[in-house]
């Protein structure tokens, strides 16, 4: 029973989206213990989902991407009070959630040449880089918005239900610096991997170069940060950037090579 | 048995009356216990620089003539002080103190403090206060603290000064161990310093055109005092800036400041521009990671959240009767139990005294027949009893006893000779 897990974090995080969206639309906020039950509701469904299906392919990535992207949702809420991350990572969870439904979601067949473990760590952790990747640019947006808003004087739903610019900073700080070491190890797994399993050989290409760019692109960022103490707006540009750079690359890789399988 | 609450506010009288009534904690006792020896059974005095209110239990007809008296004294030359005020009874008086207690009748709708005196107050007069207003002040504060956390009467920031601290708040994560570089000696910057020094900022450096003047203010907050062509400097070390000079023109400008500001390294600075004439140059506001604000967007931000709190004031006024009532059918109940207990009481002597007189006229019953007649007696005086021990209580937990009690002491004569 795979997708009736799926079905069912899909319903609740279209509701946590909802909840997020609505002091937008002039409702009043929801109440915490409801914007922070749904998430958890729904990453508890899904976690139920996820375990059943074999980390091969896009569609049980993307149901995995989405997973983290909603359980860093939650930290962000509890450890940072910033509960304005939900009003990305809500849409976007769903529609991940929602688009690997629509690829198809089935049990799999287990990785080619064995070392099933070693290969769902290596998916998890390369995946959970992508989302704190994912999450760094969403803190940057957020800080954007919320910088601009406060240049511009403009007191209205971004001023009063965006978290403070500072806490917006650190939490984009803390999504880089715990990003790398996970993308770092998933790449290295992924290495690891290739060579005791795969032999190095059934390894797309496409998959290499995209999982060295973001790697590149994380450690980037990282060091701009850490090294360079890149902060405020400049880090927050930076971070868009690469997000939407491992975005563009994985996008032309796609449209090169259409029809790789596995991750791509 | 009644609640009564005597007193002004600062709807019905003037700041230059209501500072005149402000009482200080240690004139409380005193009023108090003139006002209980007036007659009442409990009192508790609420005075802050916006009301100043006796809240009574039981008070006699006399009690607020003594209140008047009392306030009388303050205004001096034989002014009547009850033209500035308000007498409430009952649920009325209930009402009025949740108002208070959940910010509905604040001058700055659903501002926070006023719970914070409420407690006060109540702590301050517990000796004095009674059981009834000892309930009533706490289930006052619960009032308060449902409608803050079921509306959002006091969310956002409703005054300039508070504004000044939300602005900031947007900024930095925590306030707390932030520095502030005070400019000019205005009351305005003192304010705001205040709440700022509230949620925990430092107030470190204070700066004036005239040193004597800087330092008497530094001296309150705990700071240095410098002069203003010293403070430029600190414009690279500061995290916040208040100014409110008395200048005709901006006294900080971009020459003044950016090298200084420049080597902040991205750090934000938030100046609050406070002083009007504006003492900030707007395009000191341009630089990299600062963020300026003057008077009109303190105003603006606290307009916003008034007109966001004032939506919320039915909501608010619903909880508030809700919970007038729920106090209302305690406060019944508490008169039913011992006028109920006096009731049968009485009809179990008149039932006594009628079964001892029946049977000294029927000395041939045998011990089995006598306790038939007087089982027959108590089940006939609870019969009777029943349906209006029923109704009273019925009544007292909606809220509706108080008439009926009143008939019942009235028809039965339960009423004590000294009238309680």
């Amino acid at each position: 029973m795979v997708l009736v897990p799926h079905l069912l974090a899909l319903g609740l995080y279209g509701l946590a989206t909802a909840l997020a969206l609505a002091p937008f639309a002039g409702l009043r906020p929801a109440p915490r213990a409801l914007t922070l039950g749904a998430p958890l509701s729904g990453a508890t469904a899904h976690v139920v989902g996820v375990a059943q299906v074999t980390p091969v392919g896009v569609a049980p990535v993307l149901s995995i991407l989405a997973l983290f992207l909603v359980l860093l949702q939650i930290v962000s809420e509890r450890v940072f009070r910033a509960s304005a991350v939900a009003l990305f990572t809500g849409p976007l969870a769903t529609g991940l959630v929602g688009l690997a439904l629509l690829i198809g979601l089935g049990p799999g067949a287990a990785p080619s040449g064995g070392g099933n473990a070693w290969f769902i760590l290596h998916v998890t952790l390369s995946v959970l880089g992508l989302a704190l990747l994912a999450l760094a640019f969403i803190t940057a947006a957020l800080y954007l918005l919320q910088f601009r808003e406060l240049k511009s004087k403009r007191f209205g739903q971004v001023f009063r239900l965006f978290p403070p610019l500072e806490r917006l900073d650190r939490l984009n700080h803390v999504a880089l610096v715990a990003g790398f070491p996970a993308l770092t190890l998933g790449v290295l797994l992924a290495l690891g991997y290739a060579v005791r399993y795969a032999g190095g050989m059934h390894v797309d290409p496409a998959q290499i170069v995209w999982g060295s760019f973001t790697w590149v692109v994380l450690g980037s960022a990282v060091w701009m940060r850490v090294v360079r103490h890149w902060a405020g707006r400049r880090a927050a540009f930076a971070s868009i950037a690469g997000f939407v750079a491992v975005v563009l690359v994985y996008l032309a890789l796609k449209l090169a090579e259409p029809g790789t399988q596995r991750f791509l | 048995m009644s609640i009564a609450v005597v007193g002004v506010n600062h709807r019905t009288a003037p700041l230059e009356v209501r500072e005149r009534f402000a009482h200080a904690p240690r004139e409380v006792p005193a009023s108090l216990q003139r006002v209980l020896s007036a007659g009442a059974g409990g009192g508790v005095l609420l005075s802050t620089c916006n009301r100043t209110e006796f809240y009574l239990a039981e008070p006699s007809d006399s009690t607020a003539e003594t209140v008047w008296a009392i306030l009388g004294e303050r205004l001096g030359a034989g002014r009547n002080a009850s033209e500035y005020g308000y007498f409430q009874r009952d649920r009325a008086a209930v009402r009025h103190l949740y108002r208070v207690s959940a910010g509905l009748d604040s001058m700055i709708l659903g501002e926070s403090q006023i719970q914070g005196q409420v407690r006060e107050a109540w702590e301050a007069s517990r000796p004095q206060a009674g059981p009834v207003l000892h309930r009533l002040f706490q289930s006052a504060l619960l009032v308060g603290a449902r409608v803050r956390s079921e509306t959002a009467l006091g969310s956002g920031a409703a005054s300039a000064p508070s504004a000044a601290v939300a602005l900031a708040d947007k900024i930095f994560s925590r306030l707390a161990g932030r520095s502030a570089l005070v400019l000019g000696a205005g009351d305005m910057a003192e304010l705001a310093a205040g709440c700022l020094v509230s949620e925990g900022v430092r107030v470190t450096l204070v700066a004036n055109r005239s040193y004597e003047r800087a330092r008497a203010i530094a001296e309150q907050l705990g700071a240095r005092a410098l002069t203003l062509d010293e403070a430029w400097e600190h414009f690279a070390t500061a995290d916040i800036v208040l100014s409110s000079t008395a200048a005709p023109h901006a006294v900080v400008t971009w020459e003044r400041v950016a090298p200084a500001i420049g080597r902040r390294g991205g750090r934000p600075l938030c100046i609050l521009d406070l002083a009007v004439p504006r003492d900030v140059e707007p395009a000191v506001g341009q630089l990299e990671n600062v963020f300026l604000y003057d008077i009109d967007d303190l105003q603006a931000v606290a307009a916003h959240a008034a007109a966001e709190r004032h939506q919320e004031v039915p909501a608010a006024e619903r909880i508030v009767s809700d919970e007038v009532e729920r106090f209302w059918a305690w406060y019944g109940g508490l008169a039913v139990v011992p006028v109920l207990k006096e009731f049968r009481g009485r009809l179990d002597d008149v039932r006594a005294a009628e079964l001892e007189r029946a049977l000294k006229r029927l000395p041939h019953l045998s011990p089995e027949d006598r306790a038939q007649v007087e089982q027959f007696s108590h089940a006939l005086l609870n019969k009777f009893l029943h349906p209006p021990t029923i109704a009273l209580k019925q009544a007292a937990q909606a809220g509706r006893g108080y008439g009926l009690l009143e008939s019942l002491k009235k028809l039965f004569g339960l009423e004590r000779p000294d009238g309680s």
